[in-house]
């Protein structure tokens, strides 16, 4: 797979940890100024993809190419911003000192104040951040990952423990970084974020990409609706209604999940003429990607 | 085309800020600055009632390589393992900064922690008497200075490696064991065969015996072996920790 238009690439990669493979013979393309997802369950090797393209992991088999250079160069990620999950900060530094230490890598940095008002962080620049609390402290890595105005920025669960406002200001961010050039890749739980702010989203299952697209293109594949009602009717039940592929309970509300809403509609009221509460909606990513995973686990098994 | 350049004074600026982490962490800081001096107090001075200085300048020897054996073994041991696990080792790696910048910056920390810990047991010496060519004592702190790389490659090698418990204890046993094995406290030649023989494999015994020359006490062995031995050492020492940096995943 060669494309041109690539910032980071795995290219046939294959990857075992602690003995059990993770990744089999991977091809991934992160394209330039584009916002990239990385979607899929807990296992799907996102995390040890992510590891692969910022030099944090070496393929066992395979290629990691990141701007065409070998992701542990220090050329390559002198135009990469990275925010990790994982990765702590030093409890005795202040977030300016640290910021401004971590500028000091790159070679067209932003300046330190404007990174620690992009990041929030205007007014606990003086603290150490052995004191912050987590919320505090992702949008202290946010800042490390910006401050370079990298080429590209690599988001690992950027929102996890920060609350709404913060993960929205975080979110504009990010999406101005992409409109002026940058290349995002992000992984996240919340498809909602994804959906926000992927030009692209990218499904991994068990170390494979299993489908790659926009948003809105992986929600239209999974397509249909999701109707919601009150009523004595038994998700087993709702199988017999056309177009069906999903039935559950939703709090005390029948949920089902179908091709197209008005013949199911119409049967359900037929069924049940004391049902109340009908809500009928577009099926949302989550509501996508549940069902392509399904299907790949038929396929698997 | 990329740009390759490194941004200028990053090695100078991470050293600076290694030092600084230190300053403020005056629970490490400080017992390893003291524990040499007060050794030397109480074992040398104290104990021996009124040494002569001739006793006094050989016990500085060894001494001062003992003051540099904590920091390195405990900065970079410890230190190291502890900041693996915390995930800070992991924020830098993916960081643009040069590998060889963190190495260095540790091991300016160290050998700061060092310079105190020696000036501390040099004064000590002073009192008790001693007194030496500027030449030589000049040459004797640059000994006991560099004394702290070979041990600041192990300790970085087994940071690398252990998890932070495992590595503080590591630390303690290579502390004491080249303390005892190295005749930095008692000297070489009161040891039992065994003990004498082991410390051959330490590279505090050699670097005590090249520091023995210099402040003119009786040595074993020729100083230009013992320089090369300690230079393989550190050489292998450093290609064990460059290992660990490369093979570690996080």
């Amino acid at each position: 797979m060669l494309d041109l238009s690539a910032v980071a690439t795995l290219t046939g990669v294959t990857k075992r940890l602690g003995g059990k493979p993770v990744l089999n013979r991977l091809d991934l393309a992160i394209r330039a100024g584009e916002v990239t997802a990385l979607i899929g369950p807990n296992g799907a090797g996102k995390s040890t993809s992510v590891g692969l393209l910022t030099g944090r992991l070496t393929p066992d088999a395979g290629e990691a190419r990141l701007f065409g250079l070998d992701p542990q160069r220090p050329a390559a990620r002198r135009r990469m911003g990275v925010m990790l999950q994982s990765a702590g900060l030093p409890d005795v530094m202040t977030v300016r000192e640290l910021v401004t230490l971590q500028s000091g890598y790159y070679v067209d940095p932003r300046p330190v104040s404007e990174t620690l008002d992009l990041a929030g962080l205007t007014e606990l620049a003086e603290r150490r951040c052995g004191g912050l609390s987590g919320g505090q402290a992702r949008r202290v890595q946010y800042a490390l990952a910006i401050c370079g105005q990298p080429d590209l920025l690599v988001l690992d669960e950027p929102t996890a423990a920060m609350d709404r406002a913060s993960a929205r200001t975080l979110w504009a961010t990010v999406r101005e970084m992409a409109d002026r050039g940058a290349s995002v890749l992000l992984t996240s739980h919340d498809l909602a974020e994804a959906d926000a702010l992927a030009d692209r989203v990218l499904l991994m299952d068990r170390g494979r990409v299993v489908a790659d697209d926009t948003p809105a293109a992986i929600r239209a594949r999974a397509g249909g609706a999701v109707i919601r009602c009150r009523t004595r009717l038994a998700p087993a039940w709702a199988s017999v209604l056309p177009g069906i592929r999903e039935a559950g309970t939703d709090g005390a509300d029948l949920r089902v999940v179908v091709a197209d809403a008005a013949p199911a509609a119409r049967m359900l009221l037929e069924a049940d003429p004391a049902l109340t509460g009908l809500r009928i909606a577009d099926a949302t990513l989550e509501d996508a990607i549940a069902q392509l995973l399904a299907a790949e686990e038929r396929i698997a098994a | 085309m990329t740009s390759v350049a490194i941004p200028s004074g990053v090695w100078r600026r991470e050293c600076l800020a290694e030092i600084r982490r230190s300053w403020r962490l005056p629970q490490f800081l400080v017992p390893t600055v003291l524990t040499p001096a007060a050794f030397y107090a109480l074992f040398t001075l104290a104990l021996n009632k009124s040494p002569s200085p001739t006793a006094a300048a050989m016990t500085l020897a060894g001494y001062g390589v003992f003051a540099a054996t904590g920091p390195a073994l405990f900065g970079f041991g410890a230190g190291v393992a502890m900041e693996r696990e915390q995930g800070l080792i992991e924020l830098k790696r993916v960081s643009p900064m040069p590998a060889g910048a963190y190495v260095a910056a540790k091991l300016a920390a160290a050998i700061m922690t060092t310079a105190m810990a020696v000036a501390l047991i040099d004064m000590l010496s002073l009192v008790a008497g001693v007194r030496m060519p500027l030449a030589n004592w000049a040459a004797l702190t640059t000994l006991h200075l560099l004394s702290a790389l070979p041990f600041a490659l192990i300790g970085f090698g087994l940071g690398m490696r252990l998890g932070g418990k495992a590595a503080v204890a590591a630390a303690n046993a290579l502390y004491l064991g080249s303390a005892v094995l190295g005749g930095l406290w008692i000297p070489p030649e009161a040891l039992p065969g065994w003990m004498r023989m082991a410390g051959e494999l330490v590279p505090s015994f050699h670097l005590a015996q090249l520091a023995r020359a210099i402040v003119g006490a009786p040595t074993v062995g020729s100083s230009a072996t013992h320089a090369a031995i300690v230079a393989m050492m550190t050489v292998a020492a450093g290609v064990w920790a460059w290992a660990g940096w490369r093979r570690s995943p996080a």
